[in-house]
């Protein structure tokens, strides 16, 4: 009777004072009322806005540091096909 | 202490789920030209304003019965009505500076607010609290909370602009 | 009960108006709105008939929980033969207009032939008359619904109406209630033009009768719960649909110049959180906890003080992104004045889009544009354009008449550059990188389009395990699901399952926003099933709800079908092929669909659906379906 619905189960996996870095996927935490943070896997840097205190989202790339980042990137990987 | 509907506009999304809620609570069906809140509506300009009855310390409805249909109930803090008594003359209609009194052309019968016998569906159902039900003497206190909050918020603002000056 | 609502039809050329109940049966084959709009469709249309002739048929509908304790069932399907495409025309809007429309007695309308003088329909418990429109023939979206409800005396009158635009036929005017909804694609607008219909005013005061009343809201409540409790309803109900942009645009998911870049970079002000600056506050639907619509006044320039609604995530493509436009105005006073004259916000700023990169490749001159500087980021061009195509001058005469018409009318390499499927432009998303999101594209029946079965929680990046339990219910699936959105193995599932998904929650009449579509743990089918049987006492298992759905699904390929849709219209055009994205985080870089892979896709799409290789419905599937003896003419 008490089986969980599916949507309660995927509503298990909610987290509260991170975001989802938008380059590499992974959770990232971050200090509350932060304007811009880098992201400790991949170094891509956003700027965020808040909807509550425990509640961070990407507004947008740090446009200048982010096509720095992609280009190097995509220059070593080519190197690395080379 | 008995408990008071407050009706904030400044929340309201116009969404009228208090009205489907409230002619489900008290008829059945969803109907709201039945239901004893409504949400009326400035489309044009985005303004919705939620009505419904103030429970009047000193109530006209109450004044103007012919047939003292209406009555005060103390221990809930509203006006009720004794259908066995009323006898469907609409003063009550008239009167209220609220249009708060409404006519149920399908029931022929006046309805009003009775506060769902202390647990308004209306607010317990409106998720951005643009109806409330709280302790009769919380009411002013939100009012000053909201007030002071915009007021700070004014003056946080002229601060600044003097100081960029 | 809350199921004996009728269906009308409403004969304009004679005047002649009949009403009949709608039998449970067709009820458990199709529930309402859009699944039995459908059957109506294939029912009711002629094969081959031209879609602005008097023989093309409108439908107006709410869905089976219009109006009841479901959240947000507020939606009006409406449907015919598309003017753009010449396929399934069918078009979807939120406000108050369905529940009204139930209140009054009706849950379909079915319009046919067409008035001799401009006319519009007034319907009130029961009865419907057709009554003089010349007086409001010309009017925008807003002043007509002013007008009418100062006409009728009566200030809770809803009204669906067309603008300017859609008297003016073009292909793709939408049709509106209130402020912003909109029946946005497929140029429904045109359909009632052509009828010389200008609006629908319902009012309602008639029961509807749930079923179980005192578990309904029981229920309401908990499912309400599920709903404000996830954060993409939290974020929406603060920034609205804009808020995609923050994702899409980020990564450079969004086509700009048209389609020659994937980002529009260095671009802040078009964002989510600087069009919540100039919010006044959020407006809702009918019963709905999302409130995802913003209220604004337009600060600033020409139309300063003037109020509307939205704009949403499309019009941040159509205005910002697409015409290679940076300022938030721009944004505000082209969704305003596409609300006044009723168009697709989406058409309009693609095939504007895609004449500015004519203009500026030089197969448009000065001379074609009527003086006008079509280059890329010319917001003032941008706003004539509108105004000219509500109006058919010019070039917007051209452009009135929808792609491919004005492709071949254009000619040169002008189709070249045009971004469509089925002959409707695509939203200003980038489906490169993204081929689930492409597939979805390529299929839809109503032509290309975001709202038919985008898996869009693909972009999400969610754990294997969660996906898996999405897409096994209710129907088991133990193929491939990968969380990467640039994966191309178990998309032609996620594909099947949000179209079949997107198709029931339009039967209920219940807003896309409250299903999986932008958020993982919204309602679905699970809990429809309870949500119908308290409400309106139909016992229907999740899997009947699915195949229910994928019945009404079925419906519109056939109608397709019989309107000469082959497998080459189930395609994308060559851009997506042969043109590489160049900006962007690095993952989505370079990026162009594989030919071959799609190929292979569209096939597993096919069988997933029971089609053959030509994507036509096999026998078995349509028996299956119970529907291989249509058109059965039962209503
Ligand atoms: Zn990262």
């Amino acid at each position: 009777m008490n089986e969980e619905t599916t949507a309660e189960s995927v509503a298990k996996g909610r987290t509260y004072g991170a975001f989802r870095c938008l380059n590499c996927f992974e959770r990232v935490s971050v200090p509350t009322g932060a304007k811009t943070h880098k992201c400790p896997h991949c170094s891509f840097e956003w700027r965020l806005s808040w909807l509550s205190p425990d509640f961070p989202r990407i507004r947008g790339p740090v446009w200048e540091a982010n096509r720095q980042l992609a280009e190097e990137n995509l220059s070593k990987k080519q190197k690395g096909v080379n | 202490m008995a408990k008071v509907l407050i009706l904030d506009y400044e929340k309201c999304t116009g969404c009228r789920l208090c009205e489907l809620v409230c002619s489900v609570k008290h008829e059945g069906v969803s109907n709201p030209a039945r239901s004893r809140v409504k949400i009326v509506k400035w489309e044009s300009e985005g303004r919705y304003v939620p009505m419904s009855c103030q429970q009047c310390e000193s109530a006209p409805c109450q004044a103007v019965c012919p047939v003292k249909a209406l009555s005060r109930d103390e221990t809930l803090n509203r006006v009720l009505v004794d259908y066995d008594a009323c006898i469907g003359c609409r003063m009550c209609i008239a009167i209220c500076p609220f249009g708060a009194m409404s006519f149920d052309v399908l029931a022929k019968r006046i309805i009003k607010c009775d506060l769902c016998d202390g647990v308004p569906l209306c607010a317990d159902f409106c998720e951005v609290g643009a109806i409330q039900y709280v302790d009769a003497g919380q009411q002013s206190t939100i009012k000053q909370v909201t007030a002071a909050d915009k007021l700070s918020e004014i003056m946080q603002k002229v601060a600044q602009a003097i100081s960029a000056v | 009960m809350a199921l004996n609502r009728k269906i009308a039809y409403i004969e304009l050329t004679t005047g002649d108006i009949e009403t009949k109940p709608i039998p449970v049966k067709v009820r458990n084959m199709f529930l309402g709105g859009r699944g039995l709009d459908m059957y109506l469709m294939y029912n009711h249309i002629k094969p081959g008939v031209d879609p602005l002739g008097s023989d093309n048929v409108a439908f107006v509908s709410a869905g089976v929980l219009g109006g009841t304790l479901a959240s947000a069932s507020a939606r009006t399907h409406i449907g015919g033969k598309s003017p753009l495409t010449g396929f399934v025309g069918s078009a979807n809007m939120g406000g108050f207009f369905a529940p009204e429309l139930r209140w009054a007695g009706f849950d379909h309308l079915v319009i046919k032939g067409k008035a001799e003088n401009p006319v519009y329909l007034w319907i009130q418990n029961n009865e419907i008359e057709i009554r003089d429109a010349k007086h409001i023939w010309g009017k925008t979206v807003h002043e007509t619904q002013e007008i009418i409800r100062e006409e009728l005396g009566d200030r809770d009158i809803k009204i669906l109406t067309i603008g300017p635009a859609g008297e003016n036929l073009v292909r793709f005017a939408n049709v509106m209630t209130g402020i912003k909804d909109a029946a946005g694609r497929s140029g429904m607008g045109a359909l009632l033009g052509s009828k010389n219909l200008k609006a629908i005013a319902v009012r309602g005061t008639m029961d509807i009768k749930l079923e179980r009343p005192e578990e309904a809201l029981q229920y309401n409540k908990k499912v309400i719960e599920q709903i404000t409790s996830a954060k993409v309803s939290q974020t929406q109900g603060k920034l609205g649909t804009p808020f995609i942009w923050g994702a899409t645009n980020t990564q450079g998911l969004v086509r700009v110049n048209n389609f020659q870049l994937n980002q529009l970079e260095d671009a802040d002000e078009v964002e989510a959180e600087a069009i919540d600056k100039v919010a006044v506050g959020m407006a809702g639907c009918f019963g709905c906890q999302v409130h995802c619509r913003s209220k604004y006044v337009i600060p600033e320039g020409d139309y300063a003080g003037v109020y509307d609604e939205g704009p949403e995530y499309t019009s941040q493509g159509a205005w910002a992104a697409e015409p290679g436009c940076r300022s938030l105005n721009n944004i505000l006073v082209c969704n305003h004045l596409v609300n006044i004259y009723g168009l697709d916000t989406l058409e309009t700023g693609s095939l504007i889009s895609w004449v500015m990169e004519l203009y500026e490749k030089g197969i448009l001159t000065d001379e074609d544009t009527g003086g006008l500087d079509l280059r890329f980021g010319n917001e003032e061009a941008v706003i004539e354009m509108i105004h000219r195509i509500a109006k058919r001058e010019g070039l917007g005469d051209i452009l009135a008449e929808g792609p491919l018409r004005a492709a071949e009318k254009i000619g040169k390499d002008s189709i070249k550059y045009l971004v469509h499927v089925k002959g409707m432009s695509n939203l200003h998303s980038d489906e490169r990188p993204t081929p689930g999101l492409a597939l979805g594209i390529a299929t839809a029946s109503r032509g290309s389009d975001h709202l038919r079965s985008r898996p869009a929680i693909d972009l999400y990046h969610l754990p294997k395990q969660v996906l898996r339990n999405i897409y096994s219910q209710p129907v088991p699936y133990d193929g491939p699901v990968t969380s990467d959105y640039r994966d191309y193995e178990g998309k032609a599932w996620q594909v099947f399952w949000q179209e079949t998904c997107y198709e029931a929650v339009d039967c209920l009449g219940i807003c896309k926003f409250h299903t999986v579509f932008l958020g993982a743990s919204l309602p679905s089918f699970e809990e429809w099933s309870k949500l119908l049987y308290y409400n309106t006492g139909l016992e229907l298992s999740p899997l009947d709800i699915w195949t229910i759905a994928e019945r009404a699904y079925n419906m519109e390929r056939l109608f397709n079908i019989r309107e000469g849709l082959t497998r080459e219209d189930d395609w994308l055009v060559d851009r997506y092929f042969d043109e590489p994205t160049s900006v962007g985080i690095p993952g989505v870089r370079g990026k162009t669909i594989d030919r071959d892979k799609l190929k292979n896709m569209i096939d597993e799409y096919y069988e997933h659906h029971g089609w053959d290789e030509q994507g036509v419905p096999r026998l078995e599937t349509l028996q299956r379906l119970g529907i291989e003896n249509e058109p059965s003419h039962i209503l």
